[in-house]
């Protein structure tokens, strides 16, 4: 039996690098990330700024370190803020099922109705353009999906004989959605969650970008992508390396992540 | 005899194509025009995939790695696409297992039907359409004209598995290969499908391959039977000579897998019944629509029926009979709107922990009711985690204890349940339902998802278990044959009502209802002979 596939191995080296890349950036940077050169501005990568520098002459490598912790944190938070909501929502509305389920998914469509940006671009508003504003914003935005998914899962699994088997044992109903409806639906839970984290990075850079997200100078890739804009003529490095650790942090996740899925399950176990 | 044989296999051996696994092996056998021929076998011998293998409709995977099909002088195997379209269905017709699943949920029954006709042969609109219904009329649909327009959605099973045949023998096909044709119908409906089929291919002389686990059900119909064991074919013959001198050790297996009449046990009658319902109705809500709920559907009638302790009652019927839904009742799952269930003699519901305690349920689907994340001893041990007075360490004990019981050792307590065969899931289900010592088990279908062999076994296992403990049972089952083994006392439902009851002899050898005649009919009365064969004898109807 392989206990390891490649892609599964390729995706966790990846997220293992951006996880380190951002605990260094913790306690050591190449430079100040926030330091101004005039003498050094859009320097082209070399051996002193092994990415370049922007245009403000700061160096780019120790911004995207920082900007990693900023993006891994939001992603990190909003799955787990959607994952726990969602999670709760779809299962109190698929077991309950009756007047409960009607209510809540009305609720739920609505808000999946609104494009997730938008909702989280009115959020902003109203929670103010910051690290947990945006937190919050994303949140709410992808909770509807996973409780639509969990409450899907939830529905074909409450009809199933193993659960009427646990009702014959006596057991009560939290028990039975903990110990039996829970475990069963973690498979559809961790592949979105996964999907999730990489939308959550991609919007809080569009968030950024769009002047919305972590105010300057406070860097994030998403931010940093944005002020690369009107530079991408004469210093492309500006836009293309946080575009590529957006591009590989996402690579890696959705990698991760179907490894992650098939591990949990144990119908997947022995296989191969 | 090789000349005039219309279907002819030789050597046939069939591979999995990239582990090189043989599924078929070197089987060989000719099928006569307007004979009925028979394949028996359980699970994974291969008789589905060497009959797929005569049309080549082999799934992807399998390759042949050698032998020939010759169908009147022609080899199939080595036929062109086209050549094949113009065999299957004109030459050749299918009936498969699943009525459900086989016809296409979105075109209506009409355009189904005509789509044969209009590939193979000439004839114009008016005519096809006639025919149509005509072959629907005989296949006893009661309303042709209707059914034209319908979807497969609007009838029940058997209907369509009728609608299926019809559709198959409107092509008046030299063969019919029907795969497990019957199976997913019960046992009332399976005989009448089967008694059509035999009628009408009798009626335009088309030859039948008839493939089924069920051996006296392919006995009943057949000329000559083959015998698959794991790819290959262990013994074949002409019926009479299979059943009642067979040679292969596997072939006397089977046979002495068929349910046979269990003992007469001493049943105290006059004692307070263990578990009691009376005037049990249920109703189930009608389809909700826009505007309003519509009338709700009454699945039992006012049902009553007690099972004393010791005593195992086999509650049969047919599909839709409500003898489910009994069950599930008396179990607590569903909710009746009148009625008393008493368990010892109090009420139901005033102790409703003591009866949770003592009630268990087996399930009928081994594959869905073991939760696929948890391990075998985890699933057995969850069930003791209500029982009061014993501690975390006893538990654990008792539940290797009990499958041990059950014929499922120390290296099985850690297995996932998709590690396990159906026969040994069902094995766990049982662990699960007796590791409370309940005083009354429920047991719906239990072993009507197992093979011939495996359910043997099964029962066998039960029974001991039954005695052992001398837990009180409700054991439902379409199967007459199992109850027959198995049970005391036998109530027949039909249609939401009890129709005749009495002790197990009673029912089986004088029946007073046409309905319980009918029932019976379906399963054959088995005397076994000293060569480890049986002779069958079909109850008749009248």
């Amino acid at each position: 039996m392989k206990n390891y596939t490649l892609n599964g191995l390729i995706g966790g080296f990846l997220i293992a690098a951006l996880l380190v890349t951002a605990a260094i950036g913790l306690f050591w940077t190449p430079y100040d990330p926030m330091k101004l050169s005039f003498t050094a501005r859009l320097a082209a990568p070399s051996a002193a700024h092994w990415l370049g520098t922007d245009e403000f002459g700061r160096d780019v490598t120790s911004r995207l370190m920082i900007g990693a912790r900023a993006s891994v944190w939001i992603g990190f938070l909003t799955v787990a803020f959607a994952a726990v909501c969602g999670t709760l929502i779809g299962l109190v509305s698929g077991y309950a099922r009756g007047w409960v389920d009607a209510v809540i998914m009305a609720v739920n469509n609505a808000l999946l109705a609104f494009p997730g940006i938008l909702l989280a671009l009115g959020l902003l508003a109203v929670f103010g353009a910051n690290q947990y504003g945006i937190i919050f914003a994303l949140g709410i935005a992808y909770t509807p999906s996973m409780a639509r998914v969990v409450r899907g899962a939830v529905l074909s699994l409450r009809e199933r004989e193993f659960i009427e088997a646990s009702k014959v044992m006596g057991n009560g109903e939290i028990y039975t959605m903990a110990r039996h409806i829970l475990p069963n639906c973690l498979a559809p839970i961790t592949v979105l969650s996964t999907s999730m984290f990489g939308w959550a990075i991609l919007s809080e850079s569009a968030l950024s970008f769009l002047g919305l997200g972590v105010p300057p100078p406070a860097p994030t890739w998403g931010n940093m992508l944005a002020a690369g804009r009107p530079f991408i003529e004469q210093a492309i490095w500006l836009g293309l390396f946080p575009g590529l650790c957006i591009a590989l942090t996402l690579l890696g996740i959705n990698l991760l992540g179907d490894a992650l899925r098939d591990k949990l399950d144990p119908r997947m176990r022995g296989l191969k | 005899m090789t000349k005039e044989s219309l279907l002819s296999v030789r050597g046939l051996s069939l591979q999995v194509a990239h582990r090189g696994v043989e599924v078929v092996r070197d089987v060989s056998f000719d099928i006569e025009a307007g004979e009925i021929f028979g394949i028996v076998g359980e699970s994974g011998s291969g008789k589905t995939l060497a009959t797929r293998a005569l049309i080549s409709l082999l799934p992807p995977a399998i390759r042949v790695t050698g032998g020939t099909v010759t169908y009147k002088g022609r080899d199939v195997l080595a036929m062109s696409n086209n050549a094949l379209r113009q065999l299957r269905g004109a030459e050749i017709g299918v009936v498969f297992q699943e009525p459900m699943t086989s016809l296409n949920p979105s075109m209506t029954i009409g355009r189904q039907l005509e789509e044969g006709l209009i590939l193979h042969t000439k004839i114009s609109g008016d005519e096809r359409r006639s025919r149509i219904l005509d072959m629907l009329a005989r296949v006893g649909i009661g309303d042709p004209q209707g059914a034209l327009a319908a979807y497969p959605h609007e009838f029940s099973g058997g209907m369509r598995q009728r609608i299926m045949l019809a559709s198959v023998m409107l092509l008046k096909p030299a063969l019919l290969i029907a795969d497990e044709p019957t199976t997913a119908l019960d046992a009332v409906i399976q005989r009448d499908v089967m008694e059509l089929m035999v009628e009408l291919t009798r009626a335009e002389g088309t030859a039948v391959l008839l493939i089924s686990h069920d051996l006296p059900m392919v006995a009943r119909y057949t000329s000559r039977i083959v015998v698959m064991e794991k790819g290959a074919i262990v013994e074949q013959g002409t019926t009479k000579q299979l059943l009642e001198a067979p040679q292969h050790p596997y072939t006397k297996k089977l046979l002495s897998s068929l349910p046979f009449r269990g003992e007469v046990r001493a049943i105290d009658l006059s004692a307070a019944p263990m578990v009691s319902a009376r005037d049990i109705v249920v109703d189930y809500a009608g389809r909700k629509s826009l505007m309003k709920k519509g009338a709700p559907k009454r699945a039992l009638h006012g049902v009553s029926i007690d099972i004393r302790e010791g005593e195992v009652v086999a509650l049969v019927g047919g599909s839709g009979s409500g003898k489910t839904t009994l069950g599930r009742t008396i179990a607590g799952l569903v909710h009746q709107s009148e009625g008393q269930i008493l368990f010892q003699g109090r009420e139901r519901d005033a102790d409703w922990r003591d009866y949770r305690l003592n009630c268990q349920m087996v399930f009928q689907d081994p594959y869905s009711s073991l939760d696929p994340r948890m391990t075998i001893a985890a699933l057995v041990e969850e069930a003791l985690r209500l029982v009061p007075g014993i501690d975390g360490a006893a538990k654990k004990k008792r539940a290797l204890e009990t499958l041990e019981e059950v014929g499922l050792g120390a290296d099985y307590a850690l297995r996932y349940p998709h590690e396990l065969s159906g026969g040994q899931r069902q094995r766990v289900a049982i662990a699960r339902a007796i590791a409370r010592r309940p005083k009354f088990l429920i047991a719906d279908e239990p072993v009507s998802a197992l093979d011939v062999t495996v359910r043997a076994q099964v029962l066998d296992l039960f029974s001991d278990l039954q005695k052992r403990y001398g837990f009180s049972c409700l054991f439902i089952s379409h199967d007459l044959g199992v109850v027959e083994q198995i049970a005391d006392r036998v109530v027949v439902m039909q249609d939401g009502r009890i129709i005749e009851e009495g002790d197990r002899n009673t029912i089986f050898d004088s029946p007073k209802e046409a309905y319980t005649r009918r029932l019976l009919s379906a399963i054959p009365a088995l005397d076994q002979n000293e060569q480890g064969g049986v002779k069958l004898k079909w109850r008749l109807e009248n």
